[in-house]
């Protein structure tokens, strides 16, 4: 083989091998309060707790409210951020950020929200029906 | 009726495409004009029938006929005629109905503009794509077996278990449910037509490398093809432009690009289009590089499709905020994906030995290993966006049940590819427009360097840049811009046709200076205290009550009303109070915020809105949803949005209330809600400012001198405040002056403020209290009934500086590529009238 093509080689493999770590390094998986472990960037989807009180503080100036995972467990949930406009409409939150003790602290949040953009609540017909 | 109709067309449209399809194979095969114009007949026959059926589906939603599923999920009655146009393509089913019209408008050209021999071919695979995309509205239901569909479907065919719908089958809503409120911007006019005409004509290189490999004529496509290509890399990049911008005016992420597949899914067709057009301006010149322009053309594509499939066949699901709905299409995709890009890939192999091979290997130092190389980086590039975006199938081979990649992931990677471009441009126009070897073209680059260093300094010096990467990547971007500059000038005196090139590698530079400085140096404005809490953040400093180390900073601003802040050193910022407005969008209230810099600089006024999202609000609950305003300048923009106030607080907790109330009448619960009466309260106040409580108005218009007799004896301090109590239900205004003094007695130090009486309302005032550092007073009121309550706004705001830039070096790389356009299209058209 030429001398060239071996260099490419290697070089595409390296280049390959080394995207793919990082990669692999950079996605996580989706978990639980519990699986969040000593991650800094935990992923956790679940459902605002609603029976518990959500308020944003305007002393320390977060977001509290708690929030239930996939095992149902309930626990409380720090926001930096101002509290989200669609988020008691959310069917599906994921917090992403740590857990600390008994509380996680997230630095984004994403909600699932059943928008008009996707689908329509059929519900919605029951209710012209009747009116 | 129209419904049926509609259906009809399109299939017939379908039919139509596969026959055109069937004639132009032949034809192509045969290299026969009579099969061709047959195929041309149906191609036209094919874009009426899809022309009447778009017209149908206006006509129904323009008519509110809500029992069509499409008019009733994304349109009502109180939209305005562009919005409801804009419905048209708002939803799945119709933005493929739009991509096809306007694929069916460029075959028009293709047919006028194409030559022999790849006229039949190119229409042929045009054509493949058009039956792939019509085949997703069909609606057919053969035997269990769903095909595409239907935008003319009704709500009872969507669906058709629905109890009212048994117990009623005629059964039409009364209203739609709507066109997403965020939906609602002159940005949804012009962003989606404009994204899928770039869709529509990355086609068409796909369509000509794969003709060149069918006829086996490798070198003459690339005439026609390049002003196509660089076509649709312009519209692209207008689509992707009005996207970013779009996003960063009118969402609260704060930015112009989140990395996210929608956005990716737009991106990568233009990297890999754009490598292709460096391959094809090379194989031009020179006669090399036969095999990448063919494999390019056809990735482009490919990455269109793939891109296609990820954002609407659901399976990205919760990892995007905006991708489509599940349609039920994932099966009809994939195919479409496998077919395009195994006949692509396929064909290409095929013909792999036969495909022109440079006779000898250039050398480094020459303008084809340069531009190859740059389109390699464009394409590496654009391969790890994809591999990112495809994180929900990809990742699996690390993990179960993956997450997006962090967003590091996307920028860790593009940017050292970026600075490689980025220098790549220079060399490759120095050798573009001159032979040089090393020697040479390092003397004609000393200049440039010079110039660039000189620049990176200064920018590193007052921009305060402290990272070293960030350094050695601005000298990158710095010495695109003056390298290409260079070049472009010396080539515009000569002939200004061909700076189309050299201007669009000064837009790279420039973009990607200002994607640096957008980003890396985008600042939160907050006042002093917050601050000095963020930098002792920064420094680990911070513990919460548990004793766990604080690491979120606090990136928000409270205004009281009428209350200035002092932000960042800089600006006193003053909130003003909201207008309600119910003119553009119900509810909608606008912020005065004013901005005075405080170095004599001209104030302004920041204005984000609020507005409640009337599709999805209910009685119970209103839905919020923000408005930005983004001041923009040329050093830099400044951000904010409006994360909470005290009105929308108010009307909350009045909807709540009402819903309680609701209840409790429905349940005879009729106990009285017993009012805590505020007896005494204490407000702080600077002179000249008002507030309002209850009834009244209280202003505390200025101090005044007191009499040195009303005071106590041996008296440090003596002043009165002159307070006006504003009773508007009775036009009366009461001017009262209570007394503040300390006076000292047996060397201790008193204060004496005895209260001041307003008798007709029974209330009584006194001066409390007295901050020389703020120049406030607290004033004690007894006597209220209401309780006061501040009027607030919590903001973000964020300065990010040399948005400008971006925007800049956006633009530029649109001039440059419309030049080459010209430039290439007008040679084309000698070729044609020849």
């Amino acid at each position: 083989m030429k001398p060239k093509l071996i260099i490419g080689i290697v070089a595409i493999v390296g280049f390959t091998s080394l995207l793919m770590y990082n990669f692999g390094e950079s996605i996580s998986t989706y978990t639980t309060f519990e699986g969040a472990g000593e991650r800094s960037t935990a992923h956790i989807p679940g459902t605002w707790d609603d029976e518990k009180e959500a308020e944003f503080s305007l002393e320390t100036k977060r977001f509290t409210f708690y929030m239930k995972d996939e095992d149902g467990v309930s626990k409380k949930v720090v926001y930096s951020k101002p509290k989200p406009n669609n988020f008691e409409q959310a069917d599906q939150l994921v917090v992403i950020g740590e857990m600390r003790g008994d509380t996680f602290y997230a630095n984004e949040m994403l909600m699932k929200c059943p928008s008009k953009y996707n689908d329509t609540d059929p519900g919605q017909f029951t209710e012209a029906v009747e009116g | 009726m129209l419904g049926i109709l509609g259906k009809l067309l399109i299939s017939a449209s379908f039919v139509t495409s596969i026959g055109a399809m069937v004639f132009y194979y032949i034809s192509a095969n045969k290299d026969e004009d009579r099969t061709l114009k047959l195929g041309n007949w149906l191609f036209t026959a094919k874009t009426t029938f899809l022309v009447i059926a778009s017209g149908i589906l206006i006509y129904l939603i323009f008519q509110h006929q809500f029992q069509y599923y499409y008019v009733f999920n994304y349109t009502s009655l109180d939209l305005t005629p562009r919005y409801l146009f804009s419905a048209f393509y708002g939803g799945q089913e119709g933005s493929f109905m739009l991509w096809i019209l306007f694929s069916a408008l460029f075959g028009f050209g293709l047919m006028k503009w194409t030559r022999a021999p790849y006229k039949a071919p190119v229409l042929f695979f045009l054509t493949l794509t058009q039956v792939f995309l019509l085949s997703m509205l069909l609606g057919w239901d053969i035997f269990g077996l769903k095909l595409g569909a239907s935008p003319f479907r009704t709500i009872a065919e969507e669906m058709p278990n629905a109890p009212f719908l048994q117990a009623n089958p005629d059964f039409v809503p009364s209203d739609g449910s709507g066109l997403n409120d965020l939906l609602k911007s002159p940005w949804m006019m012009i962003h989606p037509p404009v994204l899928f005409i770039g869709f529509a004509m990355m086609t068409i290189p796909y369509c000509f490398a794969m003709a060149a490999l069918w006829k086996q004529q490798y070198h003459k496509w690339i005439g026609p093809a390049l002003p196509w290509t660089l076509s649709a890399n312009v519209a692209l990049l207008t689509a992707i432009f009005l996207g970013g911008y779009w996003a960063y005016v009118t969402l609260s992420f704060g930015g112009y690009w989140a990395w996210d597949p929608v956005e990716n899914a737009s991106l990568v067709p233009w990297l890999i289009g754009t490598a292709g057009i460096h391959t094809m301006i090379i194989q031009r010149k020179s006669a090399i590089a036969q095999k990448s322009s063919i494999l390019f053309a056809i990735l482009a594509y490919v990455a269109v499709v793939y891109e296609t499939f990820l954002t609407r066949s659901g399976i990205l699901g919760s990892s995007s905020v905006h991708s489509f709905v599940d349609l039920g299409l994932y099966n009809q995709l994939l195919a479409f994906m496998l077919v395009v890009t195994l006949v692509g890939l396929g064909l290409f192999f095929w013909r792999y030995k036969e495909l022109p091979s440079p006779e000898k290997e250039s050398s480094i130092l020459s303008r084809e290993f340069m531009t190859v190389t740059g389109a390699m980086m464009l394409l590496i590039l654009g391969l790890v966006i994809i591999l990112g975006t495809s994180s929900p199938i990809l990742g699996r081979l690390f993990v179960e049940n993956p997450t997006p990649p962090e967003i590091s992931f996307y920028n860790t990677w593009s940017m050292p590819i970026a600075m490689i471009m980025a220098l790549l441009t220079v060399i490759g126009q120095y050798l573009f427009w001159n032979k040089h070897d090393a020697e040479s073209l390092a003397s004609a680059l000393i200049n440039p360097l010079l110039v660039t260093s000189a620049v990176t300094i200064l920018s590193v010096i007052f921009g305060d840049v402290r990272d070293l990467y960030y350094m050695v990547y601005l000298f990158c971007g710095f010495f695109a811009i003056v390298g290409n500059a260079w070049i472009m000038i010396k080539l515009a005196m000569k002939n200004p046709k061909v700076i189309g090139g050299s201007l669009t590698h000064v837009g790279f530079g420039l973009l990607l200076v200002g994607i640096l400085a957008s980003s890396a140096y985008n600042e939160p404005l907050v006042d002093q205290k917050t601050a000095n809490y963020n930098a002792a953040v920064e420094r680990g400093e911070v513990t919460d009550e548990q004793g766990f180390k604080v690491t979120q900073k606090e990136e928000m601003l409270l205004l009281n009303l009428n209350e200035p802040i002092m932000i960042d050193n800089r600006y006193m910022v003053t909130y003003e109070g909201y207008e309600l407005d119910n003119s553009v969008r119900r509810g909608q209230q606008t912020y005065k915020i004013l901005f005075e810099p405080i170095d004599g600089g001209k104030p302004f006024y920041m204005n984000p809105e609020v507005y409640p999202m009337l599709t999805s609000s209910t009685q119970e609950n209103i839905q919020w949803s923000v408005d930005p305003d983004v001041r923009t300048g040329l050093m830099s923009d400044i951000y904010m949005y409006v994360g909470g106030s005290s009105y929308v607080e108010q009307q909350n907790e009045w909807v709540k209330k009402n819903a309680e109330m609701m209840q409790n009448v429905a349940s005879q619960d009729t106990a009285g809600i017993q009012k805590d009466s505020v007896n005494v309260q204490s407000f702080n106040m600077n002179p000249g400012q008002s507030i309002d409580v209850g009834n009244y108005t209280i202003r505390f218009v200025n101090y005044v001198q007191t009499d040195s007799t009303e005071l106590p004896p041996n008296t440090t301090i003596g002043v009165r405040a002159e307070i006006e109590l504003i009773h508007p239900a009775s036009n009366r205004v009461i001017t009262l002056d209570p007394l503040f003094a300390v006076y000292s007695e047996n060397g201790q130090s008193y204060i004496f403020s005895p209260p001041a009486f307003a008798s007709d309302f029974d209330l009584e005032f006194q001066f409390t209290e007295i901050n020389p550092q703020e120049n406030s007073i607290e004033l004690t009121v007894t006597g209220l009934e209401e309780e006061y309550e501040p009027e607030w706004v919590l903001v973000v705001a964020d300065e990010k500086p040399f948005i400008s830039v971006v925007w800049t070096g956006t633009f530029i790389l649109m001039i440059g590529f419309s030049i080459s356009i010209f430039r290439h299209w007008g040679r084309e058209k000698e070729k044609n009238s020849d």
